[in-house]
């Protein structure tokens, strides 16, 4: 505890901290309560508890073809952007060149490019070249996108991977190829493992890239989108967001507490032999 | 010079870095089964130099030969030599055995020889039974003795060590540096080690060179290095040093005269040197040489410098005292402590003595 914090300003830290809580996960709570509301309105009374929405959600052809398009549209987007990442990772951290700022510079600005832009420009540029709008375009887009978040996740892993590993595989009689098989690639899976998820869920939520260049199929966020305008689908839209959204927060956490065993794993191994670990926690003490 | 082929033979490389001259047109010859030490601060090339030998850096000119084969543009997996990481550089993921038979396993070695290779080596390192042992269950001594192995299992044509003992406490480096050079007289390979420490390089190497800004200032044994410094820079590096701008009053039978003043003077041995009265010279005298003593003693026919103490240093079985001489420069004395060191005060009067041959002249001119 702080102690140049008064107790009361120490209560209305707390007091504006649940508030924020409050106002992050309210919309969130409500949407689980309103799905099983059993009422046509998304709005209160509550008319009595209901799981009709999910009975007729798993019966829409529609709905489920949305949800297997996005799945399919975020998988191939984390494979891509993962395997683009690893390459572009490895030549911003290892490699000496001429131009590297440049270069990071390039591959992260469309962090800062508005999603509405680079949706028209895909656009323009598949039209031009002649590509048909397919699930496909729409992972192009979606890889552009997502690339530098899993750079920016991959970026600190190698950082913290001694070059000099790298370099006592290549002294002990390994070709770059299999130095990077057998020691770059298996310390570096934690981030890649991170990074794929990261991408996945990017693409999974992606909507406005997803309007401009879907063509027919629609993804499950374009859907959603389109059925606002008819309120009786609201309550079955409704329920497969509820899904939708625990299925995320599971793929999460668990991906969370897989990378955080297998860092610790890690990090006990590289890090400190247990003397210098031992005199670290005497030290604290 | 002998006709055997050096274990590696380095020719007239240079490096730079942007405007940075890091090696610059160095040549040495290493021979088989020495145990040699590129000694030098922190970027004079000596890591430079042995990245080059491993093959982590590209020379600008120059030639490598690795027991006559030239090396220059092979990459390091397909050189004959073997590094020893400063921070052991053992792959984390992966146990003690898989560490050491990483280079065997890549040259197919079959699985039951790698796994004697690996048995034997640890015997050698002194860790029997750590084969199933993580890199980060051991201690930063353990780590260092099986990088040792990891590299000396593939029985290299020399092995390259970058300031391996730089990571472990004092009383652990000691202790490896006699278990190194046991090991490198076990099994008689050649060890090129870069240090920056004068104490592990002259404590351990058959040679040593001295280098800095990029070349050899003096390559010799270590007596000799020490002894008979070739330049002010290597006498300065290697160990503590006092030294003073002198002029040469007089030269006469192999001997420089340098008179202070009407009571001190240093005399040096001049023999092959070109000095002649007149010339001005830096003179060297090492601390623990010179005898201290209280008052105004007669010092025969060597060298004799009166002076004040200003500080007294303990250092356990040594005494240090620092000294104002008459040459306007401070010395550092080293005395075993005993009844006579005892008895010298900070602020005494004091005679400074040592014999004719233990002065080196370092520099003639300015």
């Amino acid at each position: 505890m702080n102690p140049a914090i008064s107790k009361g300003g120490r209560r209305s830290l707390w007091g504006f901290f649940w508030l924020l809580v409050l106002f992050l996960y309210a919309p969130i709570v409500i949407l689980i309560i309103f799905s099983f509301n059993d009422s046509e309105l998304v709005s209160f009374p509550w008319l009595g508890f209901t799981t009709r929405w999910y009975h007729e959600f798993l019966a829409n052809g529609t709905i489920l073809a949305a949800l297997r398009t996005s799945l399919f549209v975020a998988s191939i987007t984390a494979v891509i952007a993962t395997a683009l990442a690893i390459p572009a990772s490895i030549a911003l951290v290892r490699r000496r060149f001429f131009g590297k700022g440049l270069v990071s510079g390039l591959l992260l600005a469309p962090l800062v490019i508005p999603l509405v832009v680079m949706g028209i420009s895909l656009l323009i540029l598949f039209n031009a070249i002649g590509i048909p709008l397919s699930p496909y375009t729409a992972a192009i887009g979606h890889v552009v996108i997502a690339l530098p978040f899993a750079i920016l996740t991959m970026v600190p892993r190698l950082e913290r991977i001694p070059a000099a590993l790298e370099e006592a595989s290549r002294d002990l009689g390994a070709s770059a190829m299999t130095t990077f098989r057998l020691i770059t690639f298996p310390l570096l899976s934690p981030a890649l493992i991170s990074a794929a998820l990261i991408s996945f869920t990017i693409s999974f939520d992606e909507l406005v890239i997803s309007s401009f260049v879907l063509g027919e199929e629609v993804t499950f966020p374009v859907y959603l989108y389109s059925q606002l305008r008819l309120p009786e689908r609201l309550p079955s839209v409704i329920a497969v967001a509820v899904v939708v959204l625990v299925m995320s927060v599971i793929v999460v956490v668990a991906s969370e507490v897989g990378r955080f065993v297998s860092e610790r794993r890690l990090e006990s191994r590289t890090g400190m032999s247990a003397d210098e670990l031992g005199s670290l926690s005497a030290g604290k003490g | 010079m002998s006709d055997v082929t050096p274990a590696i033979s380095i020719r007239g490389i240079s490096k730079r870095f942007g405007d940075v001259v890091a090696v610059d047109d160095l040549t040495i010859d290493i021979r088989e089964g020495e145990f040699i030490t590129l000694l030098g601060p922190s970027g004079c090339g000596k890591t430079t130099t042995m990245r080059i030998v491993a093959g982590f850096e590209d020379p600008d000119a120059g030639q490598i030969l690795l027991r006559g084969d030239d090396v220059v543009g092979v990459p390091p997996n397909k050189r004959h030599v073997n590094m020893c990481f400063q921070h052991y550089a053992l792959f984390p993921h992966m146990d003690v055995q898989q560490n050491i038979e990483y280079g065997l396993k890549l040259k197919k070695v079959p699985k039951d020889e790698r796994q004697r290779q690996v048995a034997d080596m640890l015997g050698i390192v002194r860790l029997e039974g750590y084969e199933h042992r993580r890199p980060g269950q051991l201690s930063g001594g353990q780590q260092q003795r099986i990088a040792l192995a990891r590299a000396l299992v593939n029985e290299p044509a020399a092995l390259l060590l970058d300031e391996p003992l730089g990571a472990l406490d004092v009383k652990l480096r000691k202790q490896m540096q006699l278990e190194l050079k046991r090991i490198q007289n076990e099994l008689k390979t050649t060890f090129v080690y870069v240090t920056h420490d004068q104490e592990e390089a002259l404590s351990m190497s058959d040679r040593i060179a001295v280098m800095n800004l990029g070349v050899i200032e003096h390559l010799g044994s270590p007596r000799d290095v020490y002894e008979r410094p070739a330049t002010p820079f290597v006498a300065d590096f290697v160990g503590v040093l006092n030294a003073a701008d002198l002029i040469v009053s007089s030269v006469e039978s192999g001997r420089a005269l340098m008179t202070v003043n009407e009571r001190d003077r240093v005399i040096a041995p001049s023999e092959g040197l070109d000095v002649a009265a007149g010339s001005s010279v830096l003179a060297a005298v090492r601390p623990e040489r010179i005898d201290i003593a209280k008052g105004a003693v007669d010092a025969g026919e060597g060298s004799r410098l009166s002076g004040t103490v200003a500080q007294i240093v303990y250092l356990g079985t040594l005494m240090q005292f620092h000294v104002d001489t008459s040459t306007d420069r401070r010395f550092i004395v080293h005395q075993l402590s005993s009844d006579a060191s005892d008895a010298i005060d900070e602020g005494d009067e004091v005679t400074l003595t040592w014999p004719v041959e233990d002065t080196s002249i370092l520099r003639v001119g300015a």
